[in-house]
Order: C-alpha cells, then sequence, then structure tokens
C-alpha cells in the first residue's frame, strides 16, 4: 500500500566542471514510496524552482533501465542499494522514513563534472571508438544465416552485450576502472564468429585507448560485477585479459 | 614502443606481471614451507636440510636472482598501480559503501604488501644477511624466536601474508584470464586455504620454536 | 501546393529497382565535397550518419544526449520484423507488405511500404554482421517468434532487448566512422533551427547544452531523425527528453506536417499510480496471450480481486470479441480498458486500470511454465509496483507508445523543403494510421541504411547548390529568433513551473485526442490549449541562465513547441472526419464499434502547412491510391 516518508537529502551541488562543489542538505517531504528515485528528485527540483533556486542538474531519460544515462551514487552505492537496478528503477519504498540519503555523482578523473550530478562520460564512446565494432560497410553482408554461431556462444555474447554504458562499474570501481565496460564490447565479439577477424586490433586499441584516457587499473576488486545494474559477470574481463594477452604477444598486430 | 615493452606496460600488462610473480611467490612459499617443517623432525634435519640446499651452490644463486627481480617487478609495478589508481579517482566519494565485491584481502593489497615488504627486509636481515660461520641456522632461528617480540612479529606478518594472498592467489588466476563458470569456486576455494596453510604452516613454527621445542 | 509524392512508375514490386537505377549516381571522389547534417542518433539517424561516411560524404551528427548510444531506440523490446521465410511457413514480402498496409488502416503509401518490406531482409543480414546478438535456435541459426498478431514468425529478437542490440548496431557502425573522422559527433546539442536559403535546407543552428551556446552548422542536406511527438501527452513511454521541437521548427520553416493525429496508444502498460509519475513503462503485448483482462462487474467495487466471486468479475474482452478474446488488437483493446474505466469499473487506487489475471493460466500450465515465459516481464512489474503477478492479478492500462505521424516525406524520404530528409519515427511515411508490432525498427533501420543512402545522392547530383557560410543572413536571423525565444522564456519569471504546464497540456491530449475522440471534445480541447499556450507566455517560470547547463530551459522550450503542437493534432483530428486505426472519433464506428473508415472522402494524407504563429495551418492533400490491395473492414468478433 502507498505511504509517504520523509528524508534528508544530502546532494552534490557543483556549478561547473572546474568549480568547488559541495553537499547541501535538502528536506523531502511526504514522498511517495511508490515514486522511483529519480521521480523524488523531480519533487525536490520542482519545490527548488518555486522558491526561486536552481534544481539538481542530473542526467537521465528512458526512465525505463536500459538507455544508461542516469546514475548518481546513494549512500556509497552507485544506482543505489538495490542489485541489478538503475537508479530510474529504484523505488522509494526502499527507503525507511526519516533516512538520510547522500547522492553524488559518478567519480572518477576520466569522468569530470558537468553539473551537480552530471557528469561527462564521453570517454565511453571514445573507447568504442577506438574498436568496439565490427567493421563492414552498409550493404555487404551476406545472408543472415550463412554462418551458424552456437546458441551457447550467442547467449553468452548476448549477456556481454546488455551493458547499457552507465559508467557505474567506473563509478563502484575502487580504481575508477572500466574494465567491465570494455569486457563487455570485447567478449560479445570475440564470443561471435562475426568479430574475430578484428579480435588481435580490437583488444589492443581499446585497452591502449582505456589506458590513455585516465582511468585506474583493474585489481579484481568486483565491486564492478556486484553493482553493475545488468548483472554484467567479471568473466567477460578473464575473457578479455585472454584476448589481449592473445592479441599482444601471439598476434601480429603492434 | 616495443611490442613487448607495450603490451606489458598497458593495465593489463602490468597486471600479468604482478600475476606472474605473485604466482612465483607462491610457489616459493610453498617450497619454503615444505622444508621449514623439516623443524617438527628436530634441529639436525633442519640444519641437514639447510646445508642440503647450500650445496645447491649456484642453483640457489639464481633462484635468489629471480626472486630478487621478481620481487623488484612486483612491487615496482604494485607502486604505479597503487599511485595511478589513487589518482583515477581525484575526488573520493563521501560515502563509501561495498556492494559485497571487496574482500579484506582485495580491499588492503597495496598495504598488507607494503608490511610484507618491511617485514621479508627484516627476516633476510635476521636469518639470510647474518653472519652464519659459528653457528647453525636451527640456533639462529631458536635464539631469534626466544624474544616474545619476534614471535609476535612473525605470526603477524603471516597473517598480513594470508590476507595478501587471499586475494592474490585467485585474482592471478583471473587476470591471466582462467575464469570459467566450472573451476572459478574451486581456485577461489584454493586461495583461501593456501592462505590458510601459509598462516598455520608459517606462523606456528615461531610460536613452536618459543614455547614447546 | 500539389503535393507529388514522386513515386517511380512500374509495377510495385519494380518501383525501387527502377528507382534505384533512374537515381544519379554522385562520383565516390566528389562525395567528399558535401557535408550532411544528421539530427538524432536512434536506429534511422544512427545507421543513416554511418552509411553515409562509409559511402565518403563528410557527416555532422547531432544528438540530444550524452552519447549516441542513449538514443530512445533503445527502449524497444519485441523485435523487428523480415520477410525471411527462414520458419517456411509461407512468409514473403509481398505478405510483409500486405499485413503492414492493412494493419495501418490503409492510410500509407503502396510504394512505400513495399519498399520497406523488401529491405527489411538486408537488414537482418546487416546486423547479424555487426554482431548483433540475435537469438538461435540449437543448430546455431537464427530463431522467429511470432509477434503483435502476425500469421507468420517474422519477428527477430534479442531477448527483451531488440531495441537496444539494433541501436548499439548502429551505435558501433557510427562509433567507426567518428573514429575515422567521416563522421564529426556533437553530443549534448538540441536543434532549434532549420536554416533555408533560395529554398534549400543548408544548416541548422543548435544549442550547445553544457555551455549554452548557441552553434551554427552549415551542410549541403539536412537529415532529421529526432522521433515522434508522444511526449505532448506528457505521460507516455518515450523517454523524457523526446521532444518534437526539432520536426516542429522544420515544420514552422516550411516542412508540412503529415497526420499528426495518429497516435498510437499501447494497452498493456503499468497504470499511473500518482501526480509526481513522469512516464510510463511498457509490459511487452505477448502477455495478452495467457493473462485475462477483466473488471469487478459492478462500478465503484473496491474489494481486493481475490475478494471478488467470479460471478461479479466481467472478463468485458472476452465477452464482447469472442473470437478473438484478449488478442484484440492495440487500438481495440485500449479503447475497451477506457470504456470500462468510464463506466466507474476501474481498479486501482485511481480507477484507471484494469486487471490483467494469470491464475487461469497458472492453473492451466503451472507456474513453472508462466515464469519461463513472462519471468523477467514479472520481476519487472514486482519491481515498479511492489505487487507479485503470480499471486495479485497485473494492473495495466492504456499509455501512449508512438506516433505514425510525422513531418511529410515524398518516397525518396525528403520533405517539402528541399535538401531536408526526414526518417524513422519522425516522418509518416510507413505505418499508415496503426503501426504493426516488431515494424518501428524495420522502418528506422530500412531508412537510415538502404533508403536515404541511395535518395540522398539523387538530390545531391540533381541540385546547384552555391557556397554558404554560418555568416548568410539567413543564419543570424535565424540565431537572434533563436535567442530571442530562448531570453522570452527566462524573462517570463512567472508562478507555474514548465512541469506544471507539461502535466496539464497531457491531460487536455489525454482527455480529448486520446484513444477516442469526438468533435465537441477535440473543440473544446482546442480552446483549452490556446488558452494554456497564452498562460504559458505570461506566467512560466524558468530558473537558471541561457549560457549554462540548464535543463528548465531545455524543457521549457520543448513544452513552447508541445503547446503549439498539440493544437495541430487537434485541429487534423477535427478535420479527419472518419475513424482510422488509432484515430477513432467516436461518431464513425461499426456495429462493433469498431472503426469506421470513409475510403471517399479520407483516403488520403493530411499535409499541413504553417502560415504563421498562431494561426490556422492550411490543409494540402496527398491522395493514396491503391492499385494492389483492396480496401477492407477489420473485424475480431
Amino acid at each position: 500500500m502507498t505511504k509517504t516518508i520523509n528524508l534528508n537529502l544530502k546532494v552534490w551541488r557543483q556549478k561547473g566542471q572546474n568549480k568547488k562543489g559541495r553537499l547541501e542538505t535538502y528536506k523531502a517531504v511526504d514522498i511517495s514510496t511508490d515514486m522511483s528515485f529519480l521521480e523524488m528528485i523531480d519533487v525536490i527540483n520542482e519545490q527548488l524552482t518555486h522558491k526561486g533556486k536552481e534544481p539538481v542538474a542530473f542526467d537521465h531519460d528512458c526512465r525505463e533501465g536500459i538507455c544508461g544515462m542516469c546514475g548518481a551514487v546513494v549512500n556509497g552505492r552507485p544506482h543505489g542499494p538495490e542489485m541489478g537496478t538503475t537508479l530510474c528503477q529504484l523505488h522509494m519504498r526502499h527507503f525507511s522514513d526519516n533516512d538520510t540519503i547522500v547522492i553524488e555523482p559518478w567519480r572518477s578523473r576520466a569522468f569530470p563534472v558537468i553539473k551537480d550530478l552530471a557528469v561527462d562520460r564521453s570517454a565511453l564512446d571514445k573507447m568504442i571508438q577506438a574498436g568496439g565494432f565490427i567493421s563492414i560497410n552498409t550493404g555487404g553482408a551476406q545472408d543472415a544465416n550463412a554462418i551458424p554461431v552456437p546458441q551457447e556462444a550467442a547467449e553468452l555474447a548476448m549477456d556481454a552485450a546488455a551493458c547499457i554504458g552507465c559508467g557505474a562499474c567506473v563509478a563502484a570501481c575502487p580504481n575508477a576502472s572500466p574494465m567491465l565496460f570494455v569486457s563487455a564490447k570485447v567478449s560479445q565479439f570475440a564470443l561471435l564468429p562475426q568479430g574475430k577477424p578484428e579480435a588481435a586490433k580490437r583488444a589492443i586499441s581499446m585497452v591502449r585507448e582505456m589506458d590513455r584516457l585516465g582511468f585506474g587499473n583493474c585489481t579484481n576488486e568486483r565491486e564492478c560485477e556486484a553493482e553493475c545494474p545488468k548483472e554484467i559477470s567479471i568473466t567477460n574481463i578473464a575473457r578479455l585479459n585472454r584476448e589481449y594477452f592473445k592479441a599482444g604477444f601471439l598476434s601480429a598486430e603492434k | 614502443m616495443n611490442w613487448l615493452a607495450s603490451t606489458l606496460l598497458s593495465s593489463i600488462g602490468k597486471k600479468l606481471m604482478m600475476a606472474i610473480t605473485g604466482l612465483c611467490f607462491c610457489g616459493f612459499l610453498a617450497g619454503h614451507l615444505a622444508g621449514n617443517l623439516t623443524i617438527y623432525l628436530g634441529k639436525d634435519a633442519f640444519n641437514s636440510y639447510a646445508e642440503h640446499l647450500h650445496s645447491l651452490g649456484p642453483i640457489i644463486t639464481l633462484v635468489e636472482l629471480g626472486l630478487l627481480f621478481s620481487a623488484l617487478v612486483h612491487i615496482l609495478t604494485g607502486a604505479t598501480l597503487f599511485y595511478q589508481n589513487l589518482k583515477a579517482r581525484p575526488v573520493r566519494y563521501s560515502v563509501n559503501k561495498s556492494a559485497g565485491g571487496r574482500t579484506l584481502g582485495s580491499r588492503t593489497m597495496p598495504y598488507t604488501g607494503f608490511i610484507l615488504l618491511v617485514f621479508i627486509v627484516l627476516h633476510l636481515i635476521n636469518f639470510h644477511f647474518i653472519d652464519k660461520t659459528d653457528t647453525t641456522i636451527y640456533q639462529i632461528v631458536h635464539s631469534a624466536f626466544a624474544n616474545y617480540v619476534y614471535v609476535v612479529i612473525y605470526v603477524f606478518a603471516m597473517i598480513v601474508a594470508a590476507i595478501h594472498i587471499s586475494h592474490g592467489l585467485w585474482s592471478a588466476f583471473q587476470t591471466l584470464g582462467a575464469n570459467h563458470v566450472k573451476y572459478m569456486p574451486f581456485i577461489r576455494g584454493l586461495s583461501y586455504v593456501f592462505s590458510i596453510i601459509i598462516v598455520l604452516g608459517f606462523g606456528f613454527l615461531p610460536i613452536y620454536l618459543a614455547y614447546i621445542a | 501546393m500539389q503535393l507529388d509524392a514522386k513515386i517511380p512508375g512500374g509495377p510495385l514490386a519494380e518501383k525501387w529497382d527502377r528507382h534505384r537505377f533512374e537515381l544519379k549516381l554522385v562520383n565516390p571522389a566528389n562525395k567528399r565535397k558535401f557535408e550532411i547534417i544528421v539530427v538524432g542518433t536512434g536506429l534511422a539517424g544512427g545507421s543513416a550518419s554511418a552509411s553515409l561516411a562509409e559511402l565518403g560524404y563528410n557527416v555532422k551528427t547531432f544528438c540530444i544526449q550524452d552519447s549516441p548510444r542513449r538514443a530512445h531506440s533503445i527502449a524497444a523490446q519485441g523485435g523487428i520484423n523480415a520477410a525471411k521465410n527462414y520458419t517456411n511457413e509461407g512468409d514473403s514480402i509481398w505478405r510483409l507488405f500486405y499485413d503492414t498496409i492493412k494493419g495501418g488502416d490503409f492510410r500509407a503509401r503502396e510504394a512505400n511500404v513495399y519498399r520497406l518490406a523488401q529491405v527489411s531482409n538486408n537488414i537482418i543480414d546487416q546486423c547479424v554482421a555487426q554482431g548483433v546478438p540475435f537469438a538461435r535456435d540449437y543448430g546455431g541459426l537464427l530463431a522467429n517468434r511470432s509477434f503483435g498478431g502476425a500469421q507468420v514468425q517474422r519477428t527477430f529478437y534479442a531477448r527483451g532487448q531488440t531495441g537496444q542490440q539494433l541501436l548499439l548496431g548502429a551505435y558501433s557502425a557510427l562509433m567507426r566512422q567518428v573514429g575515422t573522422g567521416k563522421v564529426k559527433m556533437f553530443p549534448r546539442r538540441e536543434m532549434l533551427d532549420i536554416v533555408v536559403i533560395n529554398g534549400k535546407a543548408r544548416g541548422i543552428v543548435a544549442r550547445n547544452l553544457i555551455t549554452g551556446e548557441i552553434e551554427t552548422h552549415t551542410g549541403d542536406a539536412v537529415v532529421l531523425c529526432t522521433g515522434g511527438y508522444g511526449n505532448v501527452y506528457f505521460l507516455s513511454t518515450n523517454a523524457m527528453a523526446s521532444n518534437a521541437t526539432a520536426a516542429f521548427r522544420a515544420y514552422k520553416k516550411g516542412a508540412y506536417f503529415a497526420n499528426p493525429c495518429f497516435t498510437q496508444i499501447h494497452p498493456t502498460c503499468i497504470p499511473v499510480h500518482g501526480d509526481y509519475q513522469s512516464k510510463l513503462t511498457l509490459m511487452s503485448e505477448s502477455l495478452r496471450n495467457d493473462g485475462r483482462v477483466w473488471v469487478p462487474k459492478n462500478p465503484e467495487d473496491k474489494r481486493r480481486p481475490h475478494q471478488v466471486p467470479e460471478s461479479e468479475r466481467d472478463y468485458y474482452l472476452e465477452n464482447k470479441y469472442p473470437s478473438f478474446g484478449n488478442l484484440v488488437p492495440r487500438d481495440v483493446a485500449s479503447r475497451n480498458a477506457k470504456e470500462q474505466c468510464d463506466m466507474g469499473k476501474g481498479v486501482g487506487e485511481t480507477g484507471l486500470a484494469v486487471y490483467l489475471d494469470f491464475e487461469d493460466a497458472i492453473k492451466r500450465d503451472g507456474k513453472a511454465a508462466i515464469e519461463k515465459k513472462y519471468g523477467n516481464l514479472f520481476q519487472m512489474y514486482e519491481k515498479i509496483t511492489a505487487e507479485n503477478p503470480y499471486e495479485t492479478p497485473m494492473m495495466i492500462y492504456p499509455a501512449i507508445h508512438y506516433t505514425m505521424g510525422g513531418l511529410w516525406v515524398d518516397y525518396n524520404l525528403m520533405s517539402t523543403i528541399d535538401g531536408l530528409f526526414v526518417l524513422g519515427e519522425a516522418n509518416f511515411s510507413d505505418h499508415g494510421a496503426n503501426r504493426l508490432g516488431a515494424s518501428a525498427l524495420m522502418q528506422g533501420l530500412a531508412d537510415g541504411y538502404f533508403v536515404l543512402p541511395y535518395t540522398i545522392g539523387g538530390y545531391l547530383t540533381g541540385t546547384t547548390l552555391e557556397e554558404v557560410t554560418t555568416g548568410h543572413s539567413a543564419f543570424k536571423e535565424s540565431v537572434t529568433s533563436v535567442n530571442d525565444s530562448i531570453e522570452k522564456l527566462l524573462s517570463i519569471n512567472g508562478n507555474k513551473t514548465v512541469d506544471d504546464f507539461h502535466k496539464q497540456l497531457g491531460h487536455i491530449m489525454w482527455d480529448y485526442c486520446g484513444m477516442a475522440r469526438n468533435d465537441e471534445g477535440l473543440k473544446k480541447a482546442k480552446g483549452m490549449v490556446q488558452q494554456l499556450r497564452e498562460e504559458f507566455r505570461e506566467n512560466v517560470l524558468v530558473p537558471g541562465s541561457k549560457k549554462d547547463f540548464n535543463q528548465s530551459l531545455e524543457r521549457a522550450g520543448r513544452v513552447a513547441d508541445f503547446l503549439e503542437f498539440g493544437e495541430l493534432m487537434l485541429t487534423d483530428a477535427i478535420s479527419r472526419q472518419e475513424s482510422c486505426g488509432g484515430h477513432f472519433n467516436e461518431a464513425y464506428q461499426t456495429e462493433e464499434n469498431e472503426a469506421l473508415r470513409d475510403d471517399e472522402n479520407f483516403c488520403h494524407v493530411s499535409a499541413w502547412e504553417f502560415t504563421g504563429k498562431d494561426k490556422e495551418p492550411v490543409l494540402n492533400k496527398e491522395e493514396l491510391k491503391f492499385e494492389n490491395v483492396e480496401l477492407t473492414q477489420r473485424s475480431y468478433k
């Protein structure tokens, strides 16, 4: 049944990339437990607007857990305390009356804050640009059924491809490493016959780009896997490592 | 950059070096422990084991150099990783909470690593770079552990080593790409079992020498 | 103006081939001299940008989100149709064409729909080669399922995330071209105006959403792939940033807007639960294969579902449509749910929901079987509502889901502004008055991968394009007008927030231009929208400044356009004195309460021409000619 709760919010406010930010405290009153977390922020923003203050900037779009646009660290947990859930799908019934909720942006050198809770994640796109694709031009494809793909491989590839590129793995990693993200893309293509011709080049270029962008290094802390809203497994990271060693030591790719 | 250097100095390459040198240390520890267990057979057995070891001559020197090289690689790479990872998040979270991925071992790797480095230096001063002309190794060890401060330090160090290994061992397999749904639970179990063997095997020796032998 | 759809001659099946032969080609060496602007990076925009760049054109691509991968195509669940006939059931290009044009209630162009069916097969080939992990059979070949009431299994799918996987395929192709430098990517940009010089689209004005800077870009052609206008209803299954601004501003610059009243309402969404609600979530319509829809027989029955005895339940779809039962098409199911709720028989706290009950299915097939089929959907439902659908019936209600109307385009996908092409949901072309399931993904990719890359070449070779720079007076005027409207919005400093207005507009549109419409209501709504628009212009409160990341300002601009666009929808709905597909005028229905078309007077596309701010638009008609199919009446009894 619907009930309402009151909350103390501490929200990170930062005017711009190179400005100093700080946590500001807001009271959220009569919050319906059926609201999503983002709807709760909407309510706060409407209040701030009416008071003549600037609302909290935060990224969001589809609000059904698939676009990967939303995300904030809620009480130390990216996308909040529920497993396998994006922030937009987190509902207020998971909080109790008078809880204090600290809301911070993704923190990583490679994700500079744009404003408040919104960060610049273009580094993720840059890694895809480096090799997260299969180089075929439109029109050149053979019949879709020409190459059978074992069902198991297709399923594993789909598990990896489910990544929504939200960046929670980076936010959760104690080292701010995007290895889960990179490994999901490398794995998807490494598992499919279509991805094989470029496998070595892809692994090397994507890892090199990852290193260039100022992310941290993976130290197998497994926080990414635990926080990933799509529950992508670190077996993909092991696969990326294998692909990388194969590429680095056994292929002619430099 | 040369292909080998660029492969090894990438983030995954650095992890590879950590994994391989770490596995070398695990292998060394297993051998070291097997040798040390001869203490339980009495001082003659222990001394003859030590003599036998020394009689291997150049092989030992080679192994020592190998270990030294591994240590340098492990320490330098580890320090680089620590520094880079610290820099990767210039502004820290005001609230930190684990989702259950991290363990005591993984959380403390750089710190346990540092403690182990200090301990290893001490250990080498105690037992390796010591004048052994008029005395046997058993006497050295026995007299060292007559001081309970040493006992405490050694037991503590072994606990730290176990914590380090509890993450390091399975992590090395993961880094090498050996993560398979069928075998990973076994590897993770092995890491804990190996850590316990290390802490009990090495850790009980000082206590045995100080209070029982 | 006489609308010329430029449909090629010859038999239906040969039109596209003949047209491709007749289109003049751009010499490969000359392609690099052209610069194309693409706005939007969903399936249409992503695939078009990548394909154009592969051909050698220089492409500038814009998107509103932080990354091109976030476009709302990503949320499509069910699948994508193709006439592969891998299942050996007798499917063919002709059958896919026929199903699509009939499903659209005969309000789409034959030639366009046939072409869509033709290229559907190439799309699947292309996507597989890109590494899209479609579902496969044990033998490793592609799996198909039936969807949206089709009698053949022609839908390809990647779990419940087909849209995501197809979009990521197009996105990866786009990223590859960004890497090569052929595409220059501009994320977090909102297009605010089209610049037309000598009657041709020659550039855009966009706002950098981070810095607030107004930027100008020249191009030899502009391609709009900016999606639909479902958010005019405030609550819809669209993403929060989905909007009509780009299309509407093109309309104001001379592009005709076609059939804006054709909107699709999906019957199985999670109901609204409060005023604070920001969006609606769709549950796959496959649920109706096993769930039974019912409401209590007596109005205002507030008992829990289990307390309502069988004899007091009204399985209204099964009673009314004995042969199709719960599987009637989307529009019919939606209208009936509304009818029940209007009678006071709706359930839940708001009274705006009906039950979708799996109790009988679980008794018949066992919980395990139901879980296997719908487990992920049940889980999603529970996450949002905190109710367990294995024990308590689901509550569902219809919601706006897709808009068939859009900017008018000819066979080449070019609008009434030369050099302005419109692709995907943003155009009006292929779905007529109602879209079939798994057809939206097909159309977006067909337009971007396989239609535009040819037709744009035909335009570029057939026209003379003089050199223009952003210093041209047309750019300056455009920037001034964009700046003025932004400053106006910030200066009003009223008492109501942008969302307040948007919600109010949404209520008006939903109540009077939703599932069932009538002349009286539509006219009343038109007055209400005009009034609300006036109030908005005097009383909206937009905080912050223009040279900043200002999400309130972004929304204000979009809502300002929706307030004008809503009226255009109402005007279109009033003018179309028939019922067809998603447009149901209560005055025109069969005895069985089905949409009753008037093929004699309304077998046309209504293309609206802008005549000035707050002035009545002018209606232009494109007559639809059906030479290959017979127009029939739908019946589901």
